[in-house]
């Protein structure tokens, strides 16, 4: 307890221990020793820096050895483009997952949304709707089943999980009624297509659009999350609900607030899908839940270690698909996606909590 | 019979040396307090002997048999004829007297393999007697008083050990007893004594020492500073050796109640207290003593907006007040530090400026984002106006002690001016210097022009801080009052148990 963290002259550092650490005044300390500046709270030791960057480092590690090991197919133009705008869905749709997560609640719904907006738009512009309104209510919908598992939650407490699970299954067989098997081809215009495909005259800077799309969404919901007074008090929320009311913060309301956001953004989600893939598929929704939750975990232990947080959500999805696709390049490919997945949710739920206790 | 001696316990954590050659001697029979702050080792002591850490170096006497506490496990302590109750007494209060008895000895058994009840409700009965507990095998252990439940889980300790063969080791007992339920418990403890039991206690509460312990061993940041018999001690001696350096207690100066009501409550009923007369001036400190139980929590969260009054009228600078949620109360600038700082107070995984700045991040709202460096400026104003010691801002509150984590929560609302501060036991679990600490800044509050409502068990703290104390009595809040110069833990005590209302008046 006395690795005071107290930066010494010349860049050397005093720390014994990780930043998370601290000091806990036994009576010798002297009183606080306030730091200079706001960025001289990070950075004093060599480990958090470490921890921090540890997933963007074998990200690093990742491509430069599959690089080494198949340079004809895996560092090249066509393998990044596909890479990049694969993945693009999946981030926005991790996001989802993490708003309520800030909040300290799961949401399971997330891919089952997903394909119900997606398929909502398609079916809309199969039948004439214009294109902006069928977004919207692909939007709408993603929105509306967030504000149903809200409810559920806070009104008659019952636990995130069931709700969201029970919720997820009501869509997928509402889904199901309603179109069929049938994958929905028909209408869908070239303008929103245009954003997903990757036809040289349709890039932008060399990338599918979607990938831009997705960046944007990513630093919207960075700022919403991290820089405004509604982002604290979601965070609040998710330390302690309790604690949260006694300071003034309606608990309900942000809590249905952020399944509702993680709905809307899980149909955003589904809208990209649907740019991506030009078609409106009810098979594939579901199968985004684990992979988003994967990431969003195993992203908590990177870029600020312990917290869920934005930034290290999208780099853990594009290490687990710059590592799923470099085994696929190398033949490993049989049933490496799974594999894969369920290994980085257990590490990244595992991590989590040994940062946290870690910092008690 | 068997004492018990430490010889040279070192123990350190990383760079800090927790304990730095310790040794003491608990004399058979006799009751030994170990007393030290917040950090001063006491804990690493009981956790050592426990054996739940290793020590460094050091041997453990007890009776004739030498340990090596280097080598030390639970399992030995064991044998050793170590007995601990902790804090938390690890009381099942859905489960019923007998069954919490046999999870610490075992059920018994038919031939069978099957629970044998009725042996198992003789064997409970048996102990039940023998340790004075008021309750039947049947009782569930949640409905015994606390005081009957801190002796439960004695008597589960202990089971059928002879006086003679085991020492009792209880780690802060008293916390969360009431007054009344400490003399039930202290009284049990005497007869174990009497009896030839050796019993060593570790306690925050300086008064139960002078009044219960033979000897005692002071731990100051991780040395022995003094050991000795308690006669002839007093507690202005225990509290300078325990801090190290004589602690001004808070100034304090009798109100003249003439000052501007800053919240009137009239003939109102919450909970179980059904009649509350209440006023609180401008600059006053007004402390509420009552058993545990009697109502002391309710008043402070109906006026918190936490929970509904029942009826009555309550006023608030003129206003009629009636808050449905805190942030109701908060608007209104009433400002409330609950009980519970690890499950309501602070924020457990947030920063120390996360910390300080819940509930006021609005303030920061500047131009579409907010202000790291404005949040961080306070944060460390906040941080030095209030004594917090930490390092920087940006620590992980759990880092902090709980004394520390305490001002964190009280400096959260006191920075906003608030007109009516209500604190719910402010300073337990906390060593004495954080506590006079706290104590000066809700006296300084006041002088300010808030009005405080000091809820404590600990009446010396009453005493220390209040300008007067409203006890309850049968439900009553306002007829029985102590004003300042006269208050005095013993008053306290004396208005708690007497059954009767006495008004101010009479009682000079």
């Amino acid at each position: 307890m006395t690795d005071h963290l107290i930066e010494e002259p010349g860049g050397s550092f005093a720390a014994s221990g990780p930043a998370g650490r601290g000091i806990e005044a036994g009576g010798a300390t002297p009183p606080a020793s306030p730091a200079p500046d706001g960025g001289a709270a990070r950075g004093r030791s060599v480990w958090p820096m470490l921890e921090r960057d540890a997933l963007v480092g074998l990200l690093a590690v990742v491509v430069i050895v599959m690089s080494l090991a198949k340079p004809d197919l895996y560092p090249t133009a066509a393998n990044f483009r596909a890479t990049m705008a694969s993945q693009a869905v999946l981030a926005v749709c991790a996001l989802a997952a993490l708003v309520p997560l800030v909040a300290g609640q799961f949401d399971l719904s997330s891919g089952a949304v997903l394909g119900a907006s997606a398929v909502g738009a398609a079916s809309a512009l199969g039948r004439g709707v214009p294109l902006p309104l069928a977004l919207l209510g692909a939007v709408g919908i993603g929105a509306t089943v967030g504000v149903t598992n809200g409810l559920l939650v806070t009104r008659l407490s019952i636990n995130p999980l069931i709700v969201t699970l029970g919720t997820a299954s009501v869509v997928r067989g509402l889904l199901d009624r309603y179109v069929g098997g049938k994958v929905l081809l028909e209408g869908i215009p070239t303008s929103l297509t245009r954003y997903g495909s990757a036809l040289p005259e349709n890039l932008w800077i060399g990338l599918p659009r979607v990938v831009f799309l997705m960046a944007l969404t990513a630093c919207a919901v960075w700022y919403l999350v991290e820089h405004t007074p509604f982002g604290r008090s979601l965070a609040a929320v998710g330390a302690s609900p309790a604690a949260a009311r006694l300071v003034g913060v309606r608990v309900e309301r942000r809590t249905i607030a952020a399944f509702t956001l993680g709905g809307a953004l899980a149909g955003v989600a589904g809208v990209l899908q649907l740019a991506y893939s030009g078609q409106g598929n009810p098979a594939v929704g579901p199968n985004f839940t684990l992979p988003a939750l994967a990431a969003v975990f195993l992203g908590a232990s990177a870029i600020r270690p312990g917290r869920t947080n934005v930034g290290g959500t999208i780099v853990a999805i594009y290490f687990l698909a710059a590592t799923i696709s470099g085994l696929n390049f190398l033949g490993l490919g049989r049933g490496v996606e799974p594999l894969f997945n369920g290994f980085a949710l257990l590490t990244g739920v595992g991590l989590s909590s040994v940062l946290a206790r870690r910092r008690r | 019979m068997s004492g018990l001696r430490v010889e040279h316990a070192t123990k350190r954590f990383g760079a800090q040396l927790a304990l730095d050659d310790v040794s003491m001697t608990v004399r058979p029979g006799a009751i030994h307090a170990l007393l030290g702050g917040n950090g001063s080792g006491k804990s690493t002591l009981i956790k050592l002997l426990a054996g739940v850490h290793r020590a460094d170096n050091g041997r453990l006497v007890v009776g004739s048999a030498s340990f090596d506490l280097t080598r030390h496990t639970p399992g030995e302590a064991a044998r050793t004829g170590l007995r601990f109750v902790h804090q938390s007494l690890g009381i099942f209060p859905g489960l019923s007297v007998a069954e919490n008895l046999a999870l610490g000895h075992g059920y018994r058994t038919t031939r069978a393999g099957r629970v044998d009840w009725p042996a198992q409700r003789a064997s409970a009965l048996a102990s039940i007697d023998r340790f004075h507990v008021d309750a039947t095998p049947n009782t569930p252990a949640g409905a015994l008083r606390p005081a009957d439940q801190a002796l439960l889980a004695i008597a589960r300790a202990l089971g059928n050990d002879d006086a003679a063969a085991s020492v009792l080791v209880l780690d802060e007992p008293t916390a969360s007893l009431p007054r009344l339920e400490v003399e039930v418990l202290f009284a049990s403890l005497r007869r174990h004594r009497d009896a030839g039991r050796t019993i060593l206690l570790v306690t925050h509460r300086l008064d139960e020492v002078l009044e219960l312990a033979d000897h005692l061993t002071i731990l100051r940041d991780g040395r022995v500073v003094e050991e000795r018999a308690t006669a002839g001690l007093d507690h202005d001696h225990l509290v300078e050796c325990i801090a190290g350096a004589p602690v001004r207690t808070a100034p304090r100066s009798a109100r003249t109640g003439r000052e501007e009501a800053v919240v009137e409550i009239e003939n109102a009923a919450v909970g179980p207290l059904r009649q509350v007369d209440l006023t609180v001036r401008r600059g006053e400190v007004v402390g509420i003593a009552g058993l545990l139980g009697s109502g002391r929590t309710e008043l402070l969260e109906a006026m918190a907006g936490i929970r509904r009054w029942d009826r009555g009228s309550v006023v608030l600078r003129g206003e009629p007040y009636a808050p449905r949620e805190p942030r109701d109360a908060i608007a209104a600038g009433v400002v409330y530090v609950p009980e519970d700082r690890p499950g309501t107070g602070v924020f457990t995984g947030e920063t120390l400026r996360q910390n300080l700045h819940a509930g006021a991040v609005r303030h920061y709202w500047r131009r579409g984002r907010l202000d790291g460096r404005a949040e961080r400026r306070d944060a460390r104003e906040l941080v030095h106006r209030f004594g917090v010691r930490a390092a920087h801002e940006e620590l992980a509150i759990e880092a902090l002690s709980g004394g520390n984590q305490q001002k964190v929560v009280i400096a959260r609302w006191l920075r906003h001016d608030p007109r009516l501060v209500l604190l719910d036991e402010p300073t337990q679990g906390i060593d004495v210097r954080a506590r006079h600490d706290i104590q000066r800044l809700v006296r300084e509050r006041a002088e300010h022009g808030s009005g405080v409502v000091y809820v404590s068990s600990d009446f010396e703290e009453l005493a220390e801080t209040c300008d007067r104390v409203v006890v309850i009595v049968d439900g009553a809040v306002g007829q029985n009052e102590v004003r300042a110069p006269r208050i005095t833990a013993a008053v306290l005590v004396s208005r708690c148990y007497s059954n009767r209302s006495v008004p101010e008046e009479a009682s000079r």
